[in-house]
C-alpha cells in the first residue's frame, strides 16, 4: 500500500511538473508568435552586427578620405603659391609691375651746343644700343624716361622725334636699368664698347650705379 | 490503476494552473530546449500509464526516466544548437515515435479489458 502511495505521489508529482512545462512553454510560444521568432531575432541580430563593422570600416574610410582631402587641399594652396609666385615672377619680367632693386641709371644727352636748335642728334639706334647692351650683360628691367621697355616695346624714330611705347620722349633719356651694377656698367664702358661709341658721336653719356632704384611699371599704349 | 490514471489527470491540472500562474518568464532562447523537454516528459509520461497498465509500474524507473528523458532532450539540444546541427530533431523524432506507440499499446489495452 505504501508503495502504491508513494507511486501516486510521484506520479502526480510528475505530471504536475510536466503540466508546469506545458503551460510554460504555452505561454512563452504565444508571446514569441506575438514578437519575433527567435531565428528572425538572430537573423536581425547578425545583421546588425555585420552592419556595425561596416559601419566601423566605413568610418576608417571617412578617416582617411579626410586625411587625403586635407593632404589635397595642403597640396592645393602650396600649388596656388607656386602659381601665385610665378605670376609674379612673370608680371614682373613682363613689366606690369614696378620693379626695384641694385642697377645703374645712364643719361644720355645732346652735347652742350645741338640743345636748343632743334637738331637732335641722338637716333633711336643710340638707345637700342645701349638697351641692347643693357639686356645682354643680364638687366632685368628696364625703363626710358618712364616708359618700361617689354616685349612689344618699340623704340623708333617717328619724324624727328623717338617714340617709345608710342609715347614721345625727349632728350635727356634717362634709362634706368635693374640688375647687377657693376656688371651693367663695365658693359656699357667696355673700352670700344657702347659707351666709347656714343661719346664719338657727340652724345653726353653718364653712368651711375645705384644701390636702390625703381623701375616703373609698364602703363600701357 | 484508475485512481493512478486520475491523480496523473489531477496533477496535470495542477501544473498547467502553477504554470499559467507563476510570475518568472522563461527566457525566449530556451523555450526550444524546454519544447524538447516536455516533449521528453510527455513521453515518460504516457510510457508511466503504460506500465501501470501493464502493472508493471516501478516510480523508480518512471522518475528517473521522466527527468533523465527531459535533461537528454534538453542537453541534446543544447548541443545541438553548439555543433550548428538540429540534434533536437533527433530527440523529437525518438519521442515522438514513442509517444505513438506507447499510446496505441494503452489503447490496445483498454480496449482489450473493455471488450472482456
Amino acid at each position: 500500500m505504501t508503495g502504491k502511495t508513494t507511486g501516486y505521489v510521484s506520479i502526480m508529482l510528475v505530471t504536475a511538473i510536466l503540466g508546469v512545462m506545458l503551460a510554460v512553454q504555452f505561454r512563452v510560444v504565444n508571446r514569441v508568435q506575438a514578437g519575433v521568432s527567435t531565428d528572425r531575432a538572430k537573423e536581425i541580430v547578425d545583421e546588425l552586427n555585420q552592419i556595425d563593422l561596416e559601419k566601423e570600416s566605413l568610418h576608417h574610410e571617412i578617416s582617411d578620405l579626410n586625411d587625403k582631402l586635407a593632404q589635397v587641399n595642403q597640396g592645393q594652396s602650396e600649388a596656388v603659391k607656386a602659381l601665385e609666385s610665378e605670376l609674379e615672377k612673370v608680371r614682373l619680367s613682363a613689366g606690369l609691375v614696378a620693379a626695384t632693386g641694385p642697377g645703374v641709371e645712364v643719361v644720355l644727352d645732346n652735347p652742350e651746343g645741338g640743345k636748343g636748335n632743334g637738331v637732335f642728334i641722338i637716333y633711336a639706334e643710340d638707345l637700342l644700343k645701349v638697351v641692347n647692351e643693357l639686356l645682354g650683360s643680364g638687366a632685368e628691367a628696364i625703363s626710358i624716361n618712364g616708359q618700361r621697355i617689354t616685349d612689344t616695346t618699340e623704340i623708333r624714330m617717328a619724324g624727328s622725334f623717338i617714340n617709345i611705347n608710342t609715347k614721345r620722349v625727349m632728350p635727356p633719356f634717362q634709362i634706368l636699368a635693374i640688375g647687377d651694377p657693376d656688371a651693367l656698367a663695365n658693359a656699357l664702358e667696355l673700352p670700344g664698347g657702347v659707351g666709347d661709341y656714343l661719346r664719338s658721336m657727340g652724345i653726353v653719356i653718364t653712368v651711375k650705379k645705384h644701390q636702390e632704384l625703381t623701375v616703373p611699371a609698364f602703363v600701357g599704349n | 490503476m484508475w485512481w493512478g490514471i486520475l491523480l496523473a489527470v489531477l496533477g496535470l491540472l495542477i501544473g498547467i494552473l502553477i504554470g499559467f500562474n507563476i510570475p518568472v518568464f522563461l527566457p525566449q532562447d530556451y523555450a526550444k530546449y524546454l519544447s524538447v523537454a516536455a516533449l521528453a516528459a510527455l513521453d515518460s509520461v504516457f510510457g508511466g500509464m503504460r506500465a501501470a497498465l501493464e502493472d508493471k509500474f516501478n516510480h523508480g524507473i518512471f522518475v528517473s526516466g521522466f527527468f533523465s528523458n527531459a535533461l537528454l532532450a534538453a542537453g541534446l539540444t543544447l548541443v545541438g544548437d553548439r555543433l550548428g546541427i538540429d540534434l533536437y530533431l533527433a530527440a523529437v523524432v525518438a519521442f515522438g515515435v514513442r509517444l505513438f506507440q506507447n499510446l496505441a499499446i494503452i489503447r490496445r489495452y483498454i480496449l482489450n479489458h473493455k471488450i472482456k
